[in-house]
């Protein structure tokens, strides 16, 4: 019993963790049309970013986090001005070879920087865990877990209750109608681009002092976003939530009483059988299928 | 688009003439190492250790009259371009001997062409069992397959006291081969074998495989992975209440950035490990190792790196040799002076014995393993 | 392309052996030869059917290990104590039994995938590979996991009256390649141009309308996933046997990105396109690697790849072949008809 919930609080905080990775994808991912496979990269540089400002520059773990996710929107717009609006109007496939390209030059790029060699970074958190009778947990994780509810809270906020929030969601159902009534398409594109970048840089700045940083951290992280992704359905925030949620337990459950060599395989068999018995998504809108 | 390829060919021309007008005054040695992709840390180390050993080669006069030259390649962590690699090192740069290639599928890939070109190669890193007994008389190995380390531990686990034992290790050869020789070995010393937990390589959340190893009733989890996943997993274990004892394996572990990193928790996990940069003076050639440690630091390299990179130092020293006592650097002539080679490497020495099917073996060396424990923050040897 | 320009490529492919003799540059023209004929099978399912697939690289690992576990025999357990245990066939029964294999999970895959379309297509598609990846990954007593296969033996083909050969040597493999790649292509080529070919492309076109008009879509694309699987599992035999040990790693994500890359730079829906694409990115890291450091060969192979998209978005065959239109007389290998629409609205 004590075992289970162990599992149950290790899913609520890698939970956490994955549902901030993937609400920057789903935003990409459905309102542009966007396979972004610099998402990994991108949470690989908000975490070495977190490992420069803290350790080379000496700065306060705190004020470095916000530091990191503005990197991460300054380099999501950088991307999206010179390699998606040169491109905007051409197929998804070559859109996502671009940023299949992008991510190749700039993971060898980092690994180019700072080397192999893995880096942390120290934390203000006290070692000794935080023990609840059979259980126990991080406060590290504990604050990760609040900073990444924090920032989908945030995030929720801003694409239902701001202006540019009402334009992403009207550019989302339909590009052409949005831009008749006034909605600035480019601005939309650049702004959602930047934002989930940002949340890819700020999911790493917060993991990277949990884990350690090398230079190809992100593969994984990205190829659990776009899971995250699938089950929540295209564009739906609420949706990544839950099925960054999901994964964990899946993950921790699989691991926990299948058997630890298939714990990756979870997510994706969870996949393959969502698309075949409800092929929009756990959580889509139906329309976006197609 | 013209003109860049003219100015590719080129270049490409004009490192060919130079790399044919040095030939006649250095003798080559091909180093076939992951420097990007998922092992690029490691591939990296192990070159800036063999550098150390041509430096301090070069430094004293070469060997046979000449300077010895590394030709480095880049197998990208990748089975298919350390084929590749291979091939290049031998047929373009015309290498007469190789060292590589870390991880046992890329050495695994090198070896139809060591035996297809007829040429020799001292591996480094890799521990699977498949290298030295599918009957490749090419190649040398100077690290310990998994077996040599269990053999090792054998002698003391009656000290330890051990009942049973859960296994939590990296889900490839090496991971994979020491659970499999490691339960052995138990099974005939009496000691039960609990779960044996596999962790991908490059995961980074090890949380459910410990939950679970927290609820068995096993004492003590032997651990084998890179020293990455090992400070995870020492942090994470830590941040569970997991109170087992731990022993590593695998000698790439790094018990200084497991104590900076882990603290209190690091306190009673044990090691096993075949290179102890923590004590030179208790090592079998306490001059090299004090060298090594020495150039290591001058050249700002991370001391972490140490377990790793000095396999890169002792595969060169142990190719020199083998050049020198054949006089002539030739693969051939090279192949054969390998069996004749004793030379005192920074674990042990360096003699190669016969493994593999009779006609056709490879060499293995047997490196020393010893035993260290963590107590109160500190690093102590236990005596095996 | 023309009967006598196809020719005339062959003739040229097969001649390289008599003027390129270093062995290295072989090594890479076969490994590349055999990633053109997993592109080339790509290329029908992408640039035929216009359903992008990220996990071609399961049928092309899946035809590798088939392959590899026919020539070497294998003993394993199943669940209720039943046994299978099989005996090593020569290499040349596992090079048909790969192509039969991993055609039959191209079907299973195309049935459950050809329900979702776009985004969720690709991602099904990753899963499939991820999850045949761990299998591999971890039945070790079928595949030895990440011990890896080894000591698979080379292909031999048996001649009639003659003995068998062994093809040992690179001129060997290298001709044993560009005959599957050759067989690959004019397979292909009859397909795109058949009647099956037509019920594809008009599916990418609309899919709507195809449907009105009486296509089969499920039918159509699970028959253009069956062929193309087994094309990559062919592929696939080819590196078991050439390479001669095969690990889970085999499945590597890269590998995947590596035939997208070729089938699209290529020209996706161009017959030609993936062998050109293949020859720049199969050939292109051989070029890098003497003038820089390993991680700026890497920036350099993003960096061109962009570059290529950027000057040529639809890919270098259809984009070259429209503009020698004129004296190309365009016909449909040069590029799917709805290329000409577009080709309309823009100067050339």
């Amino acid at each position: 019993m004590s075992e289970f919930l162990q599992h149950l609080i290790n899913m609520l905080v890698l939970g956490g963790t994955y549902a901030l990775l993937g609400i920057g994808l789903t935003l990409i991912f459905g309102i542009m049309n966007v396979v972004n496979f610099t998402h990994g990269v991108l949470y690989t540089f908000g975490a070495y970013i977190m490992f420069i400002v803290v350790h080379q520059l000496g700065v306060n773990f705190f004020l470095a986090l916000p530091l990191a996710v503005l990197a991460g929107w300054l380099l999501g717009a950088t991307i999206e001005l010179t390699l998606l609006r040169p491109l905007r109007g051409s197929d998804i496939d070559t859109t996502m070879l671009v940023m299949i390209g992008a991510w190749i030059a700039m993971q060898s790029g980092t690994l180019w920087i700072w080397g192999g060699v893995a880096k942390s970074v120290t934390t203000p958190f006290p070692e000794a865990p935080l023990v609840l009778g059979p259980v126990s947990v991080s406060w590290l994780r504990l604050f990760v877990l609040a900073a990444a509810g924090m920032l989908i809270v945030v995030t929720y906020l801003l694409i239902n209750r701001t202006k540019l929030g009402c334009a992403m969601r009207a550019t989302f159902q339909d590009q052409d109608t949005a831009s008749l009534m006034g909605v600035n398409v480019d601005l939309i594109y650049t702004s959602t681009f930047a934002i989930g970048s940002s949340l890819a840089a700020a999911a790493g700045a917060l993991l990277g002092p949990v884990y350690v940083i090398f230079p190809q951290m992100g593969d994984l992280a990205a190829v659990k976003a776009f899971a995250i992704v699938i089950l929540g359905g295209l564009g739906n925030i609420t949706g990544a939530v839950i099925g960054g949620f999901l994964l964990a337990l899946a993950e921790e459950l699989g691991a926990g009483y299948v058997s630890s060599g298939y714990r990756d395989a979870m997510g994706f068999l969870i996949i393959i059988a969502v698309l075949i018995f409800k092929p929009t998504g756990l959580f889509a809108r139906s329309e976006r299928v197609g | 688009m013209t003109l860049t390829f003219r100015s590719v060919s080129a270049i490409a021309l004009a490192i060919a003439f130079l790399g044919g007008a040095a030939e006649a005054q250095t003798i080559k040695i091909g180093v076939n190492e992951p420097l990007t992709g998922a092992f690029a840390a490691s591939g990296t180390y192990v070159v800036n250790g063999a550098k150390i050993a041509a430096d301090e080669i070069n430094a004293k006069g070469g060997i046979l009259g000449k300077k010895i030259e590394l030709v480095i390649e880049d197998n990208k962590s990748n089975p298919t371009e350390a084929a590749a690699v291979a091939e290049k090192l031998i047929t373009s740069d015309k290498v007469p001997v190789l060292m590589g290639a870390w991880g046992s599928s890329l050495t695994l890939a090198v070896m139809p062409k060591l035996m297809e070109y007829e040429t020799p190669m001292v591996v480094e890193t890799s521990s699977s069992g498949k290298i030295t007994t599918t009957g490749n008389p090419y190649i040398f190995r100077i690290s310990p397959p998994s077996a040599i380390e269990a053999a090792a531990f054998k002698g003391i686990v009656d000290k330890l006291e051990l009942k049973k034992v859960d296994f939590l290790v990296i889900n490839n050869d090496w991971g994979r081969g020491t659970a499999e020789d490691f339960s052995k070995m138990m099974k005939e010393k009496g000691i039960a074998v609990g779960a044996v937990e596999t962790m991908d390589q490059g995961a980074q959340d090890m949380s459910a495989q410990l939950s679970k190893l927290k609820g068995t009733d096993s004492e003590t989890i032997i651990v084998t992975t890179a020293v990455d996943q090992l400070t995870l997993i020492f942090k994470q274990a830590a941040a569970l209440g997991l109170k087992k004892r731990i022993i590593t394996t695998g000698g790439s572990q790094n018990p200084d950035q497991i104590i900076a990193q882990a603290g209190a928790a690091a306190n009673g996990t044990m090691h096993l490990t075949t290179f102890l940069p923590w004590f030179p003076d208790k090592t079998p050639n306490p001059e090299a190792t004090n060298y090594f440690i020495a150039e290591w630091k001058k050249r700002g390299f991370d001391f972490a790196g140490c377990t790793e990179s000095f396999r890169g130092y002792d595969g060169i020293r142990t190719v020199a040799a083998a050049i020198e006592k054949a006089g002539k650097a030739e693969p051939a002539a090279i192949k054969a002076a390998l069996w004749d080679i004793k030379i005192k490497g920074l674990n042990g020495d360096i003699v190669f014995r016969k493994s593999g099917p009779v006609g056709k073996e490879s060499g293995q060396s047997q490196p020393n393993v010893y035993l260290i424990e963590i107590t109160d923050g500190k690093i102590g040897m236990k005596t095996l | 392309m023309k009967l006598g320009a196809a020719i005339l490529t062959i003739i040229a492919l097969a001649s390289v052996p008599l003027w390129l003799r270093d062995p290295y540059l072989m090594n890479a023209l076969i490994t590349t030869g055999i990633f053109i004929i997993g592109a080339m099978s790509l290329n029908l399912l992408l640039g035929f059917t216009g359903q992008l697939s990220l996990g071609h690289i399961a049928f092309f690992g899946i035809g590798a290990y088939v392959s590899a576990l026919t020539s070497l025999g294998f003993d394993i357990g199943l669940p209720g104590g039943f046994r299978i245990v099989h005996d090593p066939w020569p290499p040349i029964a596992g090079f048909l039994l790969a192509i039969i294999v991993a055609g039959l999970c191209g079907y299973l895959v195309g049935l459950l995938s050809f329900r979702v379309r776009g985004a969720y297509f690709v991602i099904v598609t990753i899963s499939f590979a991820e999850v045949v990846r761990l299998v591999a990954l971890n039945w070790i007593e079928l595949t030895q996991g990440p011990l890896a296969l080894t000591n698979i033996p080379s292909i031999t083909i048996g001649l009639p009256e003659l003995g068998s050969l062994t093809l040992r040597t690179k001129l060997q493999n290298y001709y044993l390649v560009l005959a599957v790649a050759v067989a690959a292509y004019v397979l292909i080529s009859r397909l795109v141009h058949s009647h099956f070919g037509r019920a594809m492309r008009g599916l990418m076109e609309n899919e709507t309308l195809a449907v009105s008009v009486g296509i089969d879509v499920t039918k159509t694309l699970t028959l253009a996933a069956v062929i193309s699987a087994g094309i990559a599992g062919a592929a696939g035999s080819l590196y078991a046997h050439y390479i001669r040990i095969i690990d889970p790693e085999v499945f590597a994500f890269i590998n995947t990105v590596t035939m997208v890359i070729m089938v699209i730079t290529g020209g996706k829906g161009s017959l030609f396109g993936p062998v050109i694409g293949g020859m720049i990115f199969g050939l292109l890291p051989v070029f890098l690697r003497p003038i820089m450091a390993p991680e700026a060969q890497w920036i350099a192979y993003g960096g061109v790849l962009i570059v290529i998209l950027f000057v040529l978005p639809r890919g270098i065959v259809p984009s070259l072949a429209q503009r020698f239109a004129k004296r190309w007389n365009r016909s449909p290998a040069a590029g799917p008809v709805t290329f000409s629409e577009r080709d309309a609205k823009e100067p050339a």
